[in-house]
């Protein structure tokens, strides 16, 4: 019987007028985002080239996967050299000349997947009960001997894979384009990494699915089932991640990076002043030590202060399943803030650990990103049963609500 | 009639589920979002004042005059509308190495995202159905089945359902400005108000757009589901996709030098004047020793006493032989003078050249902006953004306006430290000078003050792209009027 009913429920949605327009518009979508993208890795692997040629800056290169998923890519690859005060500065970004970049998001397969897909999953879900039930059908259905158990597992499992088949398709499309180009090298680690990102976004892709069915189950009519799915999906996947971050703030006092790079700026200039006045070479050297100090306590301060802060952002935007997959997607694809602060704490050990003062006997700069294995281990699998917990708990509701739905 | 059909209109969407729901996610984020953002201007502001105590402090101090350059004020301070849009990072900001990169993973929340996002959905929520719906239920046959024209209904449909909408809207803005009325914290003059004002009437033409957009979507469809299927198809494109996609594609279209790849290639030409200049010098050389024969020969055994090389040469015993020789003298001149001559040319030539590239790369740059902007434009998402951000001084243009105002201040502080410089050299004027320079004393300074570009100025900038808002809701509305006249009510 759930045989038939999956067919059933994937044959009504491939006829519907609803799967042809979702299905064109994430295919156009996708295809679009990873050419998109593609040409930026173009750009981003020629910026890497030049940076790479300097000796004494340590850069890293940019990862294909960040086609798929941008998020820090232009942070991570700014080439870090040691300046005046013992200060390290990063370069300009790669796309920092055109300034509207800064007014917009960067339309990668993760902000699509996150936003538009979210979307249409809500609108593939929202009417399968309370639309049934307008139709009168759903009354029908439940005047013989089936379950409703099985009706509703029969809606869930053949909505969809009915669904997530054009999508599926779509990125495989893409993907095979994309690494069949000679400037895409994916290594083991990379494939390994590509398909847990996509795993991630099937679950994250079930939340939203069995978040419409739910409210579905819980209205009578699917202009309300409609107009509610709208909100929360508004709620959950925009005001939640982008309120939680300002909200953070409010509870841990973090400087603006202006006054931290003024006070690191001062420190360093009364330093070299007071040196220029002091004769022996030991006072001297004891001076720029004490200055050096004083310019790590500063940033100590502001890194744990900011650490804190990322710590309880995370906290708060998790309650969003759309937080939770960005931070897991992101730093599976070795482009989010797990590999932000490991990068930064590799560049700061190597400026002050190898090679004299100017630099000179320095090895050059290697970095690996980090596993997938590390990801999973340092928050990833937490994220990640985030979205399986999210689903499990939807879809009960979804259940229970529908044992007592009233299909008259 | 007209006023019973906007009646009407009205009164069936505010007993809405949708208008319920509407009211208060536009009055609970508004409020919630003016007063998270009110508590983080006032940090902002606490931080700003510290940044320019810290600076006169240290500038009281350690005013050397060749570390000063380092030390000018010219701090940015929060914008004024802080409260209610958050403004764009500055590069200084973005390229720090400690910088704070949560926000390019979620962009903040704001008065722009409740506006653009929320306000734009619930328009068309709003009119997906206002006129599938009736013909659904009956209703508009009826309707026309008496002696009301369809330019009526049309007009009605789109006042009593507009004004329906604008009603959280306004609302939430009531709410938020009391708070910023009653915060002292924030100081807001005549002009700042004015803004405002300028703001609310741009976000409601944005809106109007959306609302008008899904009434056109509707008078296509026949039924309210495949209405509100067209409806966010339109949507997700004119919201999420064309504003986000334009800047790409413009980077694809016109593709410039990175900033890193014209700084090496500035780094190459000034090496090849560096190197002609060498060459030149030698030609020199050769020149004066043709010219002059064993004359010359005496200077190059002195290494040319520093004219030619800055880090060797006996300038004591060429001073002392041109003392005793008034030929050597005349030549010693002379060589100097083409030393000069040709170190001017080079380094002339060498800035040129830099220039040169900067002012290509910033051409090519301000032309990739203008195409990404005129792309992300057929949005009317983008449009308002523009209007929004220019009217308020949190955009692109207030960056620019910034920049320029800073570098007056810049101009006039070099003024008053070349003054100030000359005083006190003045005054030492038998010392040799300490490392780092003399001790100026700049406790009168000219303060930057920091002064909100002009309404005219920001209206002048926004008016074009407010016109293209108003000329999207003309399209829609003449659209949907089109189609309305020939539309089959059965």
């Amino acid at each position: 019987m759930l045989g038939t009913l999956i067919r059933k429920e994937m044959l009504l949605n491939l006829l519907s007028f609803k799967f042809s327009i979702i299905t064109v518009l994430s295919t156009i979508l996708i295809l679009v985002s990873i050419f998109i993208m593609y040409r930026d890795y173009g750009l981003a692997l020629e910026n890497y080239e030049i940076l790479a040629s300097e000796s004494a800056a340590a850069v890293i290169p940019p990862t294909p996967l960040s086609i798929f998923a941008k998020g820090l890519e232009e942070n991570l690859c700014r080439a870090h050299v040691l300046g005046f005060g013992q200060r390290i500065s990063a370069s300009s970004k790669q796309q920092s000349v055109n300034d509207l970049f800064k007014v917009f998001t960067v339309p990668d397969l993760l902000y699509i997947i996150k936003v538009i897909l979210s979307l249409c999953a809500m609108l593939f879900a929202f009417d399968m009960v309370s639309g049934e039930k307008e139709a009168g059908t759903l009354r029908q259905s439940l005047s013989g001997s089936l379950g409703r158990p099985i009706l509703i597992a029969g809606k869930w499992i053949g909505g969809f894979v009915s669904f997530i088949l054009p999508f599926f398709l779509a990125v495989l499309l893409g993907t095979i384009f994309v690494t069949s180009l000679p400037m895409v090298q994916m290594n083991t680690q990379d494939w390994a990494k590509l398909g847990l990102f996509l795993l991630s976004s099937v679950i994250y892709l079930a939340v939203f699915f069995s978040l419409g069915l739910l409210i579905s189950c819980l209205t009578h009519r699917s202009s309300t089932s409609l107009v509610l799915s709208l909100f929360v999906w508004a709620i959950l996947v925009f005001l939640i991640p982008n309120l939680g971050n300002i909200l953070a703030r409010q509870f841990v006092e973090v400087p603006t990076v202006q006054q931290l790079e003024l006070r690191r700026r001062q420190i360093a200039i009364s330093a070299w002043q007071e040196v220029n006045r002091l004769q022996l070479v030991r006072e001297r050297m004891a001076r720029l030590e004490r200055s050096r100090s004083e310019q790590d306590q500063v940033t100590e301060d502001y890194r744990n202060r900011f650490d804190r802060l990322v710590t309880l952002s995370q906290s708060i935007t998790r309650v969003s399943p759309t937080a939770a997959f960005t931070f897991l997607a992101t730093d599976l694809m070795g482009t989010g803030m797990l590999e932000e602060g490991r990068l930064k704490n590799a560049v700061v050990k190597y400026m002050f650990g190898a090679g004299d003062e100017e630099g000179r006997d320095r090895p050059r700069f290697s970095y690996q990103r980090t596993s997938w294995r590390e990801v999973l281990g340092r928050g990833g699998l937490n994220n990640l049963l985030i979205l399986v917990l999210f689903n499990i708990l939807i879809f009960s509701g979804a259940y229970v609500a529908f044992l007592r739905y009233d299909a008259r | 009639m007209l006023k019973t059909i906007v009646t009407r209109e009205f009164l069936d969407n505010i007993l809405n589920l949708r208008f319920m729901i509407g009211l208060l996610l536009c009055l609970i984020v508004t409020v919630a979002c003016i007063i998270i953002l009110s508590h983080d201007y006032r940090q902002e502001l606490a931080d700003y004042s510290l940044r320019v105590n810290l600076q006169e402090e240290f500038l009281g101090k350690y005013a050397l005059a060749g570390w000063v350059g380092q030390l000018i004020p010219g701090q940015k301070p929060p914008e004024r509308f802080r409260p209610l849009i958050i403004g764009i990072p500055t590069n200084e900001s973005q390229d720090s190495f400690y910088d704070n990169p949560l926000p390019i993973l979620f962009p903040s929340l704001d008065f722009l995202f409740i506006v653009t996002i929320i306000m734009s959905l619930l328009a068309i929520l709003f009119s997906y159905d206002a006129i599938t719906g009736e013909r659904q239920s009956g209703t508009l046959r009826l309707v026309i089945a008496n002696s009301v024209s369809r330019t009526t209904i049309l007009l009605g449909k789109f006042i009593g359902g507009t004004a329906s909408l604008i009603i959280p809207f306004i609302l939430a803005i009531l709410v938020g400005v009391l708070y910023i009325n009653l915060n002292p914290n924030i100081q807001w003059d005549g002009s700042a108000w004015a803004e405002l004002a300028l703001l609310t009437a741009a976000s409601i033409t944005f809106i109007t757009s959306f609302y008008l957009l899904g009434l056109m979507v509707s008078t296509f469809s026949t039924h309210s589901a495949i209405s509100i299927l067209n409806c966010l198809f339109l949507w997700v494109f004119l919201v999420l996709v064309i504003p986000n996609v334009g800047p790409y594609v413009s980077a694809q279209l016109r593709r410039i030098p990175s900033i890193t790849a014209t700084a090496r290639r500035a780094e190459e030409l000034s090496r090849a004047c560096r190197e002609t200049w060498h060459q030149r010098r030698e030609e020199l050389v050769e020149q004066f020793r043709g010219k002059y024969g064993g004359l010359f020969s005496k200077l190059e055994a002195l290494d040319f006493g520093l004219i030619l090389y800055d880090d060797r040469g006996d300038a004591e015993k060429v001073q002392e032989l041109a003392a005793a020789d008034p030929q050597f003298k005349a030549m010693v001149d002379d060589f100097r003078g083409e030393v000069n001559r040709i170190g001017r040319e080079w380094q002339q030539a060498s800035s040129q050249a830099e220039d040169e590239l900067w002012t290509d790369l910033r051409t090519k740059a301000a032309a990739q902006t203008r195409l990404a902007k005129n792309l992300a434009g057929i949005s009317p998402l983008a449009d308002y953004v523009y209007v929004a951000r220019d009217l308020t001084g949190t955009g692109l243009r207030s960056l620019k306006y910034f920049e320029e105002f800073k570098g007056k201040y810049r101009r006039r502080f070099g003024e008053y430290k070349a003054k100030v410089t000359a005083a006190v050299v003045a005054a030492h004027k038998n010392e040799p000078s300490p490392p780092g320079g003399w001790f100026l004393d700049l406790r009168d300074h000219p303060r930057f003050v920091f002064q909100e570009e002009s309404l005219k100025g920001k209206l002048g900038a926004a008016l074009p792209y407010w016109g293209i808002l108003g000329l999207f809701n003309v399209v829609f509305f003449a659209a949907a009027f089109a189609k309305f006249m020939r539309y089959d009510v059965r």
